[in-house]
């Protein structure tokens, strides 16, 4: 697929205007919903994946700014994405809806019309409640009882919250006596041959599962997602059969972005095979939605187990250190071994104190993540600082999980983790940010003092300049680097400037980088008519 | 076709693309196209632009070779099928005693009968050097919300080239020969588990029938032209047993397929009665301790196992040649041939230092010693022998599939290649 298409469409972008900024710039939405031909579903070897990721180096591994930016560096709303914590903050009573519709599963009786037969977590799929809702069932490992259940609900919420499509989950306390078969129940066993499911089928699923000490079962119920089924999305080149589909996923902002924010979470399992395009259909248009599906291996949950301590430390096949243990006998290793986890069965094993954010590994890579810059993952990292403690102790409410101590440390991580998050990426680029104009004043923040991750600088330094936008050339306006703080005066002649007119403007920190130009940020404007615009912000690495 | 690698440097960046020489006209002609358009003003007419022509070249998913290789085999549920047999038949390899060469055979496999309870199994297998073993087995494994288990086994083997080295620590290799050992066991058990199936304890009973014959490996000669009764206790003449005996055992190993925590002590006590000749009976006494001590999340292991096992035997009354304890081999001490020392009573030291290499193969490295002897008083650790190597464990989840041990001893290399974990 990918030759033909990559090659177009380079083809193409090249041949677009060298002009750095176009009329509709900044784009806030990218009408990526198009109607479009019913695509073929497909699946995906997950054998193949794993292989293909860990040996193969798939995609474009250049690097290259985001394709799907605008020029303000934001992802534009999308099927993929919807900004939503990160550009206005939710209430908290949101954030702890997330993504869900209603309440769950009605009270009662469950009918049951097939069993779960892919992935490791016993379950049921679908089941229909009293009011015709459908639903998935998973249930937690023996052992673990709130673990991976809780760790999906949470994991919705944050994804949710942060941007992308997930489905609906709820935490559910179900009796083996409210779970009807529906006649024509049917359960593909483990050669993949379908039959007629019977009460056994069902008793054995609940045999592997964990119970409350009432003799109750705890599961997560995940709404089906409306529309068809089309196949997972990988982590580069493009759908073929799907035209809106044009940015290269491994040059999709929120897919590099996503490595940050599931190191943040522990997402450990965010491969291809745990995504879902949907094609669904609103108005007279068809089109594919994207979502990421199943949390139950995140946070300290591995599922059926709890995490590995390899799990973020480590990809399952890593040559370089393989050799070095075997070398080397098993005396050396990597510092994540001696990690120490306190001991809580409802949340798995989770920390923060060793967690290094850059260095967080999922299972196997993935072309998206290996091209992540520091200016992807700042985008991310700006995301994940706007979840306050507050917020993120609510979202971690909705797990529903029993032991207030499991419950406090697990928020605890969150926090932790998300510091460190912002302690690593918001302080590899110039994080002066925040712009507003307002009248005669340029306001702005700098996201790294702000939330204590460095010191207030001496001061910051300002450049204005006449930028002619299609030479893509400065010319300074008003003399060298000026003193600046927040707010910053706009001079007079941007704000009477011609309409369509340029300007740019480069804010540095100074007293840092003695021996290096200060990284910079740049912002462009463009004169409107009687209103100047923040149209473009490019940050140096 | 022949394909060649082009650099392409559109909007200032280089770009490697692969492409054949059908490709540069496909390139020439887009190129031509595409220059003769203006360029769109508008971010969102250039995107729709793309969009338009990716429409004119759709084109469904399509798998690699190998990725429908991969995808096919997962789908049709290859490891499954294979793992669940046909019609309950399943294929058998390896299995056998090491150094019976390849080993093939059939099992026919059926379980939870009779409202989940019952188990049965039977199955015969036969090696390259012509060793065969056949089995039959029926049990009710899940007894009392599994807690009781009775079951019943019905064993045929007929091994031509057992190793047989003399007895007695002292034992010379070059003294190497081999016997045929057939016999057949009648076994019954019933058991319980309890204290969340961790305690075990026990009952079990049966009779065995044994014959031992000349050697079929031409490479060495057949033991009964090299011993004689007088050094090897019914060489010529063997016994008819009737068993019966005791055990019990408490495991709380974190995972018994490949532990890195936890322990397991297992004690039986057996008696076994001279059927037809009152010279063989002997009563047997064995305990292996294993214990597991994790260190680094589990991702060091130091592994130890003591083994030992001791007979008595009445005055008047001597122990087969062939029913006495062995050491050596894949299972104790892997710097020595299978079977290498014989004797009344054994005991065997195994330590092991194991590590995680990745997450699919942990290494390890041993070291075992152990000896043989006759009298009881040499139950110390005086004249043990000893051996050391490095061993390679791959594994799944919860247990290791396939193990190679290289174990060296005075007497050289040895190469183990086995299924399953050693302790």
């Amino acid at each position: 697929m990918c030759s033909k298409t990559a090659l177009l469409l380079l083809l193409l972008a090249g041949l677009a205007p060298a002009q750095k900024f176009l009329r509709d710039d900044p784009v806030e939405r990218d009408p990526d919903d198009r109607n479009i031909p019913a695509p073929k579903r497909y699946k995906l070897s997950d054998y193949y994946d794993f292989i293909q990721n860990s040996f193969g180096s798939p995609g474009d591994r250049r690097p290259r700014t985001a394709m799907n930016v605008n020029t303000l560096g934001e992802v534009p709303e999308s099927t993929w994405f919807s900004n939503r914590h990160g550009r206005r903050r939710m209430p908290v009573e949101e954030l702890v809806r997330g993504p869900d519709q209603d309440t769950g599963p009605a009270e009662g009786t469950l009918t049951i019309l097939g069993a779960k037969n892919e992935g490791i977590t016993p379950g049921f799929r679908p089941v229909r409640d009293s009011r015709g809702g459908l639903y998935a069932i998973k249930f937690d490992p023996p052992g673990n009882l709130e673990m991976a259940t809780s760790a999906d609900v949470i994991g919705s919420k944050f994804f949710y919250a942060i941007g992308y499509n997930v489905p609906e989950y709820y935490v559910v306390y179900i009796r083996a006596d409210h779970l009807e078969l529906a006649e024509d129940a049917v359960i593909t066993d483990t050669l993949g041959r379908r039959r007629n499911m019977d009460r056994r089928d069902v008793q054995q699923i609940l045999n592997k599962v964990a119970r409350t000490s009432d003799g109750r079962y705890r599961a997560v119920a995940s709404r089906i997602l409306p529309g068809e089924d089309v196949g997972p999305f990988r982590y580069y080149g493009t759908r073929p059969d799907d035209p809106n589909d044009i940015f290269p996923h491994e040059h999709r902002r929120e897919l590099r972005g996503l490595w940050v924010f599931a190191a943040w979470l522990n997402h450990d399992d965010s491969r291809a095979i745990n995504t879902i395009d949907f094609l669904v259909k609103e108005n007279d248009r068809q089109f594919i939605r994207h979502h990421l599906i199943d949390f139950g291996s995140i946070l300290g949950s591995g599922s059926v187990s709890e995490q590995k301590p390899r799990a973020g430390n480590e990809f399952l096949w890593e040559p370089s250190p393989a050799l070095v243990r075997i070398a080397t006998l098993g005396l050396w290793d990597r510092g994540w071994i001696l990690t120490r986890y306190p001991r809580y069965s409802s949340i798995g094993k989770i920390e923060a104190d060793r967690f290094r954010p850059e260095k967080w590994k999922p299972e196997y890579p993935n072309a998206a993540f290996q091209n992540c810059l520091p200016e992807d993952a700042y985008w991310a990292a700006k995301i994940v600082m706007a979840f306050t403690d507050e917020e993120i102790r609510a979202i971690v409410r909705t797990g529903k999980i029993s032991d207030p101590w499991a419950e406090e440390y697990l928020a605890g991580c969150i926090i932790k983790r998300r510091d460190h998050i912002g302690q690593h990426w918001l302080t590899q680029v110039n994080s002066v940010d925040n712009f507003q104009i307002d009248g005669s004043q340029l306001r702005f923040e700098d996201l790294a003092v702000k939330h204590g991750f460095r010191e207030k600088p001496a001061g910051y330094t300002a450049t204005w300049y006449r930028y002619d936008n299609p030479a893509d050339r400065k010319v300074v306006l008003g003399g060298p680097e000026q003193d600046a703080r927040s707010p910053l005066g706009i001079p007079a002649e941007l704000r009477g400037g011609p309409e369509g007119a340029y300007y740019s403007l480069a804010i540095r920190r100074r007293g840092e980088n003695r021996d290096k130009i200060p990284k910079a940020v740049h912002l462009y404007f463009r004169r409107g008519s009687g209103r100047l615009d923040i149209v473009g912000i490019e940050r140096e690495e | 076709m022949h394909r060649r690698r082009i650099w392409v440097s559109l909007d200032g960046l280089p770009l490697r693309v692969r492409t054949s020489f059908p490709g540069f006209l496909w390139i020439g002609l887009l190129t031509a196209t595409a220059a003769a358009q203006t360029p769109p003003d508008s971010r969102l007419k250039q995107w729709q632009s793309l969009r338009e022509k990716k429409a004119e070249q759709l084109a469904p998913p399509v798998r690699t070779g190998l990725e429908n290789f991969l995808y096919n085999f997962r789908e049709q549920r290859v490891l499954e099928k294979f793992a669940a047999g046909w019609h309950h038949f399943h294929a058998k390899v390896g299995g056998l005693r090491t150094g019976s060469g390849f080993a093939l055979g059939s099992e026919y496999r059926r379980e939870r009968l009779v409202n989940g309870l019952l188990d049965i199994r039977a199955g015969a297998a036969v090696s390259k050097r012509h060793y065969e073993k056949a089995e039959f087995a029926i049990g009710l494994p899940r007894l009392a919300n599994e807690h009781v288990f009775l079951e019943f086994t019905a064993t045929y083997r007929n091994f031509p080239q057992e190793d047989y080295f003399g007895l007695g620590p002292r034992s010379r290799r070059q003294d190497r020969t081999n016997f045929r050992l057939e016999d057949t066991t009648y076994l019954g058990t019933l058991g319980a588990r309890w204290w969340r199936k961790r305690m075990l304890a026990g009952l079990r009973g049966g009779i065995i029938a044994a014959n031992a014959g000349p050697g079929t490996d031409p490479r060495f000669a057949s033991t009964e032209k090299v011993f004689n009764a007088a050094n090897t206790p019914a060489l010529e003449l063997q016994p008819d047993y009737y068993q019966f005996g005791a055990f019990t055992g408490f495991d709380y190993r974190d995972e018994p397929g490949n532990p890195r925590s936890g322990g397991n002590y297992v004690f039986s006590w057996d008696t076994y009665g001279d059927r037809n000749q009152s010279r063989y009976s002997f009563r047997r006494y064995s305990a292996e301790l294993q214990q597991y001590l994790p260190l680094f999340n589990r991702r060091r292991v130091f592994a130890f196992r003591a083994k030992t096992s001791l007979t008595d035997t009445s005055p008047g009354q001597s122990l087969p040649f062939y029913m006495q304890e062995t050491l050596g081999g894949s299972e104790d001490m892997r710097g020595f041939r299978e079977y290498r020392f014989r004797d009344k009573n054994l005991m065997v030291y195994n330590l092991e230092y194991r590590w995680e290499v990745f997450s699919g193969m942990d290494m390890a490295l041993f070291g075992d010693a152990g000896k043989v002897f006759t009298r009881r008083s040499d139950f110390d650790l005086g004249r043990l022998e000893g051996c050391y190597g490095v061993g390679f464990r791959f594994n799944q989840a919860k247990a290791v599939f396939l193990r190679i041990d290289i174990g060296r001893s005075r007497e050289g290399m040895r190469y183990f290649f086995k299924f399953g974990h050693v302790f």
